[in-house]
């Protein structure tokens, strides 16, 4: 008898990740257990902009910690880059932008950048051309040496994606960046990271609750259900971008809210 | 996580406030002639004696040899309180079990009079340069622990989750998220503990040891040579306030320049 395909050890590139029926639950503090994710199974193409949207409960940060190996699935498998999280991967290849910018506040803007780069043997002079060339690329170049308290909301963000593509990630993982940015801020930040997208073609897993955001920004939508979270609808969305405002993604945007409307009272948006 | 400190300091220009300076120093040099003038010396010498005093000591080599044995000790004393109470203060901060368990030792050490530990020091030393080393260390050590304790507490979580996406190592999270985030608790435990060991050497001095700036206040007293009293008094507050000014406030200015507060 020759065993399933599945089991076959060969890593699927085209896959930057793929997530195999992955369960979770956390323990609580009563003794029982929160059932966080169930069953939930997706993939992310390699270059792609995936976008995770749900409601708050949905587990959609366990799903990434599970992406970014801080954390390992109760059942299921979690593959990066064809590599199960639980084996040898090679965590560089990942970014990871918090919800929050998360800037170390004793750090000029460079050296916040830098820091992703500290882990291995890379020189001061690369480090920094490096570091500069990432500023640059968000549009911080002149800003190098500013402290965190020094720089307005989005440009923290900025440094923040800045120190997430230092290491030129395949994947990048976006837990709600943007979130706390006003809304303006947030639209510019939107055709900053497609811009970016566009250049380098890495795989994005945007994790977020505001249907707009998921919809300006994705080539493919992931609706979760609330708690426990399981994938509720996945879509592919074919339009053309920008597309902020245009009478397709709006309807977009209408049409999925009106399906969440069906699925949870208690979706904020 | 925000520096601990946020406040904005309104600091008038640097010419007012040298000339400020200039005239508080001048009015209590004044009251001090003044008040000269109706006592006897051996009560309160003039201010041009003690100046003369002061310059006969420096001259002969008497004043810098004391205030720097004594500046030695302070330092030795209080390097031995950093190397000890900088990793005990991160083991009690990181470690809950440990820190509850020792967490009564500190406020009783801080009661302990600083008299109390250079009379244990003559019983253990004798007159000897440990007498104030040691007291300077029970002075320095717990407030360096509290301070390193307190800054291990604070560290923020989110900083730590950060190194871990990064894939620090456990040292390199120590280096480069702990130290940093630590070092402005430190910094001000240490100015205190310094300050306060430089006030207890004294003590331990003029109880326990045969040179220093202690020794010589106490031979000074006893031989009722009031101006020398002054003149090591004053010595000693020069030198702490060069310290300060010439050394530790300018350290703090470049360690902690990315602060709202000390921004120019």
């Amino acid at each position: 008898m020759t065993p399933p395909a599945a089991h076959v050890a060969h890593p699927d590139q085209r896959q930057a990740l793929a997530f195999r029926h992955v369960s979770k639950q956390f323990p609580r503090g009563d003794g029982g257990a929160l059932e966080v994710l169930r069953d939930v199974s997706f993939d992310v193409p390699a270059g792609s902009v995936v976008s995770i949207l749900g409601p708050s409960g949905s587990g959609k940060s366990t799903l990434l910690n599970m992406a970014a190996g801080l954390l390992a699935p109760d059942q299921g498998r979690v593959l990066v880059l064809g590599h199960e999280t639980t084996g040898t991967v090679d965590w560089s290849r990942l970014g990871y932008m918090f919800q929050d910018d998360r800037l170390l506040p004793w750090r000029t803007a460079i050296d916040n950048v830098g820091l992703a780069l500290e882990t291995g043997s890379i020189g001061r002079r690369e480090k920094r051309e490096r570091s500069q060339a990432q500023l640059s690329l968000v549009g911080l170049g002149d800003f190098a040496s500013a402290y965190p308290h020094q720089l307005s909301g989005g440009m923290r963000s900025r440094v923040a994606l800045a120190r997430s593509l230092v290491t030129e990630p395949d994947i990048l993982l976006m837990d709600e960046p943007f979130s706390r940015l006003d809304a303006q801020t947030r639209t510019t930040m939107h055709t900053e990271l497609l811009r970016i997208h566009r250049e380098r073609g890495m795989s994005i897993v945007f994790v977020t609750h505001d249907v707009e955001e998921a919809v300006i920004l994705a080539d493919h939508i992931v609706m979760f259900s609330p708690r426990p979270g399981r994938v509720h609808t996945e879509l592919a969305v074919e339009l053309p971008h920008p597309r902020l405002g245009t009478p397709d993604a709006l309807s977009l945007v209408a049409e999925l809210r009106a399906a969440i409307a069906g699925m949870s009272a208690d979706w904020v948006i | 996580m925000r520096a601990p400190a946020e406040t904005t300091i309104r600091t008038p220009g640097r010419a007012t406030l040298a000339a400020r300076r200039s005239a508080l120093l001048l009015l209590l040099i004044v009251a001090w002639w003044a008040a000269s003038l109706a006592l006897p010396p051996y009560v309160l010498p003039s201010p041009a004696r003690v100046a003369q005093r002061l310059a006969q000591l420096a001259e002969s080599g008497d004043l810098f040899t004391n205030l720097f044995t004594t500046l030695w000790r302070v330092l030795a004393g209080f390097a031995v309180a950093v190397v000890i109470g900088v990793p005990g203060g991160i083991l009690l901060g990181s470690n809950r079990a440990l820190g509850s368990f020792f967490e009564p030792v500190l406020p009783v050490m801080n009661t302990v009079s600083s008299a109390i530990w250079a009379i244990f020091a003559i019983l253990w030393f004798g007159l000897s340069p440990l007498t104030p080393i040691f007291v300077v260390l029970m002075t320095a050590l717990p407030l360096i622990i509290t301070n390193v304790w307190q800054g291990t507490q604070a560290v923020n979580a989110d900083y730590v989750e950060l190194a871990h996406t990064l894939r620090f190592s456990r040292f390199k999270t120590l280096l480069k998220i702990y130290v940093p985030s630590i070092l402005p608790y430190f910094f001000s435990g240490a100015r205190l503990a310094f300050g306060f060991g430089w006030r207890v050497s004294l003590v331990a001095e003029t109880l326990g040891a045969s040179s220093g700036v202690g020794y010589r206040l106490r031979q000074a007293s006893d031989l009722i040579q009031t101006d020398q009293v002054f003149a090591w008094t004053i010595a000693q507050i020069a030198m702490m306030v060069v310290i300060e000014i010439g050394l530790l406030a300018p350290l703090e200015r470049h360690l902690f320049r990315w602060r709202r507060d000390v921004r120019t």
